[in-house]
């Protein structure tokens, strides 16, 4: 389903180049649940905002279901991230002046196949939140709710359109374990109703919950079985998973 | 992007930001209020300066005329126009209708006035005859503008004898026949004692609006008169006797005792004097002159309609011997345009200024709203969508902005007219209002207070729109 070929990106800071991932491979299936792991500033982040089409500006290809994401148009990439992908971020970017149930139908309004009236989007809010278990919350206003809530909003507001992709990027950052144990057990549940989830983390424990685990480090992607100890001591070949193994 | 849709996200962005744009928003209002208020008053006072003062769709031609001075004297003079010309006038592109006037030739005096004035006034009269059908719509009052001495007319008839106006109802007068010449009495005690009376319709006058407002505006406070009101002096009658003047020098061996009825006012009857159906005129000057008289013009007022046609009208004009009469239109329209083109520019240069503030303003809370912008992109909003909806803002902005911008020219305007109808005292053609708020000049002020907003706006949106939304939302 996802396919990075080749992939290098660099920052340039003044007459400074720093190259964060180089030559990066990586195949995701449909259905799978994926984390990506790596110290702060890796390039995780990075690779996950290319998957979800918010950045172009790298190296190499990135296909979404056969299509080039670098190659598409303003437009068409816009529509890819409203259909195809939810993002769920550490800070949860919540438009703070909107209710719950109008973040949520954020994506309605630029939505552009079989477009929604305010109607329709308040009621496929309204299912998407009572799917995170905050139905209550429907009219509170995001400074009103606890940052577990806001995250779930946030999830919600990512399902809006039924994506096939979610791509979280640290979603358990801002929260304590407990409600970060709750966030994952809602990734998960959502990963069996088939969506594809990858996450990135910093946490080995939260990747050590996912089905897959990569570990970003000095610009390389490498499949890991073991995330804690692979952080910790870089990789070996013992940390390698057996299929990617050479 | 459904446009309800954009509507609820800009309407709720401009509510959050209302403080800032109500700031933003004020130099437009302003522009614009000056902008709708000035270019009113321009197109007011173009109406009454061209439309009643000099009526610029109505070209009088004349015959030209070379005029020598010699000591107080000018030598030359105009010949008259025959009904060649007018014909001619008349066909040329783009005029749609011709009136010929024929001026009275021989003097008159006007006698009368005591009904309204308290006293009768004497006045010499400066008169000429126009066709009846040219100013019928102007005149729409009870009584007619109709020559009721032609043959022709339905109500002629052959006169009855009287002693007295009892004698002849409420519509006619006892007077002397039609074309009656008496001697002039030279002494007291002189000339025919007797005259024949006959039952006698009343000629019916016009007079040009300038009169009244010569008279309100200006007469009337030197000799202490009351003010008119057009409405209020129809109906009046006054003597007229053609052939006589106060002139010893012009006096006519005879004359004729007529009587005539104010019937109405139009701005096709002469500037000062009296305008009576043409056919009036023409018996006068024959009776006074030769038959051919009957068909000399002194004048033809040419009805363009369109503005654009009056110089290729001008051109066939000269080309007949015939020219313009100089009525200081052409001054006019150049200086009201001169006055509307200064304020338009001094507007423009406000609105401008205040289209940079507006451009300071969206920038600020573009970089404010970053974070909100890289949301939307992730949840699908296009560049195209992030301009839509900064534009749109502006675009609401410029026109509640337009609106009040509007809205406060109405009031100045009211004002304006309130202080002039109060504190201003009375001057000939002094108006009711000095604006004129056509519908476009209310759109065009809309669409450039929109138009300015949204020039504002532009680079601020273009640069929203160029953000990266991963830059953004991951803090670089």
């Amino acid at each position: 389903m996802i396919r990075v070929r080749g992939m290098r990106k660099s920052y340039a800071t003044g007459k400074v180049t720093t190259e964060v991932l180089r030559d990066v491979d990586l195949d995701i299936d449909e259905g799978e649940f994926v984390s990506i792991i790596g110290p702060s500033g890796s390039g995780k982040s990075t690779l996950l905002h290319a998957i979800g089409g918010l950045d172009t500006n790298y190296g190499g290809t990135i296909e979404v279901e056969g299509a080039d994401l670098a190659k598409m148009s303003d437009v068409q990439r816009s529509g890819y991230r409203n259909e195809t992908v939810g993002f769920v971020f550490q800070s949860f970017y919540l438009l703070p002046h909107l209710t719950c149930l109008e973040n949520i139908a954020l994506p309605s309004v630029f939505k552009r196949t079989g477009s929604m009236d305010e109607a329709a989007a308040h009621k496929r809010a309204a299912e998407v939140l009572a799917q995170v278990d905050l139905a209550e919350k429907a009219d509170a206003l995001p400074t009103m709710l606890s940052g577990g809530q806001r995250q779930r909003i946030a999830i919600a507001r990512a399902l809006f359109n039924r994506p096939k992709v979610m791509l979280c990027d640290e979603p358990t950052g801002n929260l304590d374990s407990k409600m970060g144990a709750a966030i994952i057990d809602l990734f998960r549940t959502l990963n069996d109703d088939g969506i594809t989830v990858v996450i990135v983390t910093h946490d080995p424990q939260i990747a050590a919950s996912t089905k897959r685990k990569f570990l970003v480090n000095e610009g390389g992607l490498t499949e890991v079985e073991d995330p804690a100890a692979a952080m910790f001591r870089g990789v070996s070949e013992d940390d390698t998973a057996p299929e990617a193994q050479p | 992007m459904r446009s309800s849709r954009l509507f609820r996200v800009v309407a709720a962005n401009l509510n959050r930001s209302r403080n800032h744009f109500l700031l933003a928003s004020v130099g437009i209002v302003v522009g614009i209020a000056t902008f709708s208020f000035f270019i009113a008053l321009g197109l007011g006072v173009r109406d009454v300066v061209l439309g009643k003062i000099f009526p610029l769709d109505q070209l009088e031609i004349v015959p030209k005329s070379l005029d020598l001075a010699v000591g107080p004297l000018a030598l030359g003079g105009a010949s008259a126009i025959d009904q060649a010309k007018v014909d001619e006038l008349a066909a040329i592109d783009g005029v749609e209708v011709v009136y010929p006037k024929m001026r009275l030739t021989v003097p008159s005096l006007g006698i009368g006035g005591k009904e309204v004035l308290g006293t009768d006034l004497r006045s010499e009269m400066v008169a000429d005859g126009i066709e009846p059908a040219l100013v019928a719509e102007d005149i729409t009052g009870k009584y007619a503008f109709e020559d009721f001495d032609d043959p022709a007319h339905p109500d002629y008839a052959e006169p009855e004898a009287c002693t007295e106006d009892a004698d002849c109802g409420d519509d006619r007068y006892c007077g002397r026949p039609i074309g009656y010449q008496e001697a002039r009495l030279r002494k007291k005690g002189e000339g025919p004692k007797e005259h024949p009376q006959v039952c006698r319709h009343y000629i019916p006058i016009i007079a040009s609006d300038h009169v009244v407002e010569l008279y309100n505006g200006a007469l009337r406070r030197a000799h202490g008169f009351p003010k008119l009101n057009p409405e209020f002096v129809l109906g009046i009658t006054f003597e007229l006797k053609v052939g006589a003047s106060m002139v010893s020098a012009s006096r006519k061996d005879e004359i004729i005792r007529e009587r005539g009825r104010l019937v109405g006012f139009s701005s096709k009857a002469i500037t000062l004097g009296i305008t009576m159906p043409i056919g009036y005129a023409k018996r006068f000057n024959v009776a006074f002159g030769k038959p051919e008289d009957a068909q000399r013009f002194h004048s033809v007022i040419v009805v363009v309609p369109e503005k654009d046609d009056v110089a290729a009208v001008a051109k066939a004009v000269d080309e007949l011997n015939l020219e313009v009469a100089d009525t200081g239109a052409e001054q006019a329209a150049l200086l009201i345009a001169i006055f509307i083109a200064v304020f338009s520019l001094v507007s423009a240069v406000i609105v401008s200024i205040a289209a940079v503030n507006i451009m300071h303003v969206f920038f600020m809370l573009v970089y404010e709203r970053q974070h909100e912008i890289g949301i939307m992109r992730a949840v699908g909003a296009s560049r195209g969508d992030i301009t839509t909806i900064i534009l749109g803002e502006a675009a609401v902005l410029g026109a509640v902005a337009g609106v009040v911008g509007v809205l406060l020219a109405f009031a100045a305007a009211a004002g304006f007219d309130a202080v002039s109808a109060n504190y201003i005292p009375d001057f000939p053609y002094k108006p009711s209002t000095y604006f004129t708020f056509p519908w476009w000049l209310v759109a065009s002020a809309m669409g450039f207070s929109v138009s300015f907003c949204i020039f504002g706006a532009f680079l601020p949106a273009r640069r929203a729109a160029k953000m990266e939304p991963a830059m953004v939302l991951s803090g670089h």
